[in-house]
């Protein structure tokens, strides 16, 4: 693809992503804002299409990204304890939608905060799956 | 777990960054094992010990 995975490394605090560490990254950052910017004065499809292209690339750049055995085993833990967290706040959300829904006050659950819990679910259990298959290297 | 790895790195005159570098890893990585904060892999603590010159049990004490 365009941007190279040694030009970044993993975000660890504050989101998820990746943050430039040399030059380049920085660079690349900062010629995808222009053109953006660019692609949105001109047509809302180049604009959408533009972000479509960049963010392929940044999912590359993330999923090539050099780690060791240690950097792997702490970001395992860390997305391990985010997900924890998210999970128990999405089920709080669902029971307080459910309990709005019954006294009335909404109309039924948010669809998305299903669609995130259970593809969740789906993904970790590929994963189960797939890891316990195939194994792991490191 | 304690580790000799300091010692036989300052044997060969290597700094942790020239260490890391030759064993594939960060640098930090080099810091927490020489301080025995962090448990390696097999394939890394023979990496390491290859890389030092000597063995693992020299290396590396589980006590």
């Amino acid at each position: 693809m365009i941007g190279k995975s040694s030009w970044f490394q993993r975000r660890k605090y504050g989101g998820w992503g990746i943050t430039p560490r040399t030059s380049q990254g920085w660079l690349y950052i900062l010629i995808s804002i222009i053109l953006l910017v660019l692609f949105r004065q001109i047509s809302a499809y180049l604009f959408f299409g533009g972000l479509a292209v960049l963010m392929l690339d940044i999912l590359h750049i993330m999923a090539t990204l050099k780690k060791d055995e240690l950097e792997t085993r702490v970001e395992a833990l860390a997305e391990r304890n985010g997900a924890w967290t998210m999970i128990a706040a999405l089920i709080i959300g669902i029971f307080f939608q459910v309990a709005q829904s019954a006294s009335g006050d909404l109309q039924g659950v948010d669809p998305f905060l299903l669609i995130a819990l259970f593809s969740g679910a789906i993904v970790k259990s590929i994963s189960n799956w797939w890891l316990e298959r195939k194994g792991i290297d490191k | 777990m304690t580790t000799r790895i300091r010692e036989y790195r300052q044997k060969l005159h290597l700094t942790q960054a020239e260490l890391a570098d030759q064993v594939g890893v960060r640098r930090e990585t080099i810091v927490f094992l020489e301080q025995g904060k962090y448990n390696p892999s097999l394939k890394l603590a023979h990496t390491i010990a290859k890389t030092l010159k000597s063995s693992i049990e020299e290396i590396f004490d589980l006590e």
